[in-house]
C-alpha cells in the first residue's frame, strides 16, 4: 500500500512539473466554463445534464494526453527497468500509476463542482441527479484512464500510446452511433459495450447498478491486462 | 552467494545466452567481459530478475530469482546500462523516491540518501534537476541509487561509462571499498579497470562462457596482458547484435 502511494505521488509530482498539467487544467476548465455558460443560457434550466454530456465528450480527447506517458515514457527512458528491479511488486506499480492519474482527473472534476454551486445559488436543481451525474462522469473518466493506461503499457512510444487510446475510446464512445444499422444481438452488444449509453443514464440522474458494474468491470479488466502486459515472465 | 546454473536465454530465434554456469562467492568482485552483444547485459538482467531465463536457474543467497523476486531485490543494487533517471526530479528527490521503493524505513531515508550522495560525490549538486546534469553526473546518480540500500550484491552495467578520469578513479575507489563486504559484478569495456578492481573475470562471447577464472590464473594460463588475452579468446565479429 505504501508503495502504491509512493508511485502515485511520483506520478502526480511529474504531472505538475511539466507545463502539460497546467495547460490541461486551464484549457479543460476554460472550455467547460464556456459550454456551461452556453448551455445554461440556452436551456434556462437548473440542470447539469447537458454539461455532463459535453464533459464526457471532452474527456475523450483529454484523457489520452494524460495517460499516454504512464508506461511508454518509463519504457523509453529505461526507468521501467529501475522500477521493476526494486522490491516493488508489479501490481503496486500498476495501481500506483492508476491512482496518480485518477487523482489528477479527480481534481478536474472537483474544479467543475463550481457549476453545481452556481445552479444551486440561482435555481433549485435536483441534488441527487447532479450528484449522480458527477459520479457518472467520474466513473467514466476512471474507465478512460484505465483504457489509456493499458494502451500505454503496450508501447515505448507516447505518440502510439495516445493514438491507440484515441482509437479505443472513440470505438467505445461512437459505436452507439452505428446502432441504427444493426439489429438483434449485435445491436444489443453495441448498446451494452458503448459507454455513451451507460453515461446517458447517469447524466439524466438515473443510477442503476448495471451501469456502475459496467464501468467497474472495464476498469478491472484494463488494470488486469496492464498488470499482465508488464509481466516479463509472459513475454520473454 | 550467486549460483548461475545452465542459464540460456533466447529472444525469438536469437540465442543470447547459451548454457551459462558460474558460481560467485560472497565478497568477490567479478568483471564481465565481452564484445558488444556477447550477452553481458542480458546476463545481468537475468541476475536481477528483470528478465526470466529461458532455461536454467539463478539463485542468490539460496533464493531463486524467479521464484522470490522481492526478497532478492531487497538485497540487490543494480545500475542498468542507461542510468534510470527521471529528468523532472532533483538528485535528492530521485534518491528519496528510490529509497522508498527499496523498503528503506522512513526514519533512515535521510541518512542513507546523505551517505549515498557523499559516497558518489553528489552532495554539492543534490538539488540540481537531473535534466540539467552532464553524462558523468547522471552516471553517478545511477550508482548512488544502486548503493543506496547497502546491498549485499551490486550489479553494475558499465559503471564508468561517460565519466572523466577523475570520476573514474573515484568510482573505482568506491568499488574497491566494497571488496570483501559486498559481492560486485560489473561489466566494462575498459580492460585496465578490470585489472585494477576485479579479482575474477567472466568472459562471454556469443552467449557462451569462454573464460571464467581468477585474474591471476588467467595470466598464468595465457600469458601477456588482459588485452592480449581478450584478443586471443574473442573472435572479431563484423556485426554485433544486442
Amino acid at each position: 500500500m505504501n508503495k502504491i502511494c509512493t508511485i502515485a505521488q511520483k506520478e502526480l509530482s511529474i504531472y505538475f512539473r511539466s507545463p502539460l498539467a497546467y495547460i490541461m487544467l486551464i484549457m479543460t476548465i476554460s472550455v467547460f466554463n464556456i459550454f456551461f455558460f452556453m448551455i445554461i443560457d440556452q436551456n434556462r434550466e437548473a440542470t447539469l445534464k447537458d454539461v455532463f454530456l459535453v464533459m464526457e465528450f471532452m474527456f475523450l480527447f483529454i484523457v489520452p494526453l494524460l495517460t499516454m506517458r504512464l508506461f511508454a515514457e518509463e519504457k523509453a527512458a529505461g526507468t521501467m527497468e529501475f522500477l521493476m528491479t526494486t522490491p516493488t511488486s508489479n501490481t503496486a506499480i500498476v495501481l500506483g500509476k492508476y491512482l496518480g492519474s485518477l487523482i489528477f482527473f479527480t481534481l478536474i472534476i472537483l474544479l467543475s463542482g463550481v457549476y453545481y454551486g452556481i445552479i444551486e445559488l440561482y435555481g433549485e436543481p435536483d441534488r441527487m441527479a447532479a450528484l449522480g451525474g458527477y459520479l457518472g462522469i467520474w466513473l467514466e473518466g476512471a474507465m478512460f484512464i484505465a483504457v489509456g493506461m493499458m494502451v500505454s503499457s503496450w508501447t515505448k512510444s507516447q505518440t502510439i500510446a495516445a493514438i491507440t487510446a484515441y482509437v479505443s475510446l472513440f470505438l467505445l464512445y461512437f459505436s452507439l452511433s452505428f446502432v441504427e444499422y444493426l439489429s438483434g444481438p449485435p445491436e444489443a452488444i453495441v448498446r451494452a459495450v458503448s459507454c455513451m449509453s451507460h453515461f446517458a443514464n447517469f447524466a439524466a440522474g438515473l443510477l442503476s447498478l448495471a451501469d456502475v458494474v459496467y464501468y467497474l468491470s472495464i476498469i478491472l479488466f484494463c488494470v488486469l491486462l496492464t498488470r499482465l502486459s508488464i509481466e516479463p515472465k509472459l513475454w520473454h | 552467494m550467486i549460483n548461475i546454473h545452465n542459464v540460456s536465454k533466447s529472444f525469438g530465434k536469437f540465442l543470447a545466452l547459451d548454457k551459462v554456469s558460474c558460481n560467485i562467492a560472497k565478497g568477490e568482485i567479478v568483471g564481465f567481459l565481452g564484445q558488444n552483444g556477447a550477452g553481458k547485459t542480458t546476463l545481468m538482467r537475468i541476475l536481477t530478475g528483470y528478465l526470466p531465463p529461458s532455461s536454467g536457474h539463478v539463485t542468490i543467497g539460496g533464493d531463486d530469482v524467479v521464484k522470490k523476486p522481492l526478497s532478492i531485490r531487497r538485497r540487490l543494487g543494480y545500475l542498468p546500462e542507461v542510468p534510470p533517471l527521471y529528468p523532472q526530479m532533483s538528485i535528492r528527490e530521485y534518491l528519496t523516491f528510490a529509497a522508498k521503493l527499496k523498503d528503506i524505513p522512513g526514519k533512515d531515508i535521510r541518512a542513507k540518501v546523505d551517505k549515498a550522495l557523499s559516497e558518489c560525490g553528489l552532495s554539492a549538486a543534490q538539488n540540481k534537476l537531473i535534466a540539467n546534469l552532464s553524462l558523468g553526473f547522471r552516471q553517478r546518480v545511477g550508482i548512488a541509487q544502486a548503493v543506496l540500500n547497502d546491498p549485499e550484491v551490486l550489479i553494475l552495467d558499465e559503471p564508468t561509462k561517460g565519466l572523466d578520469p577523475i570520476q573514474v578513479r573515484q568510482v573505482r575507489a568506491l568499488m574497491l571499498g566494497f571488496k570483501k563486504k559486498r559481492t560486485v559484478l560489473l561489466s566494462t569495456h575498459v580492460l585496465s579497470e578490470i585489472e585494477q578492481v576485479a579479482q575474477r573475470v567472466l568472459m562471454l562471447d556469443g552467449g557462451r562462457v569462454i573464460a571464467d577464472s581468477p585474474l591471476a590464473e588467467l595470466y598464468k594460463m595465457h600469458g601477456g596482458t588482459l588485452e592480449d588475452i581478450f584478443f586471443k579468446l574473442n573472435t572479431p565479429r563484423e556485426e554485433a547484435t544486442p
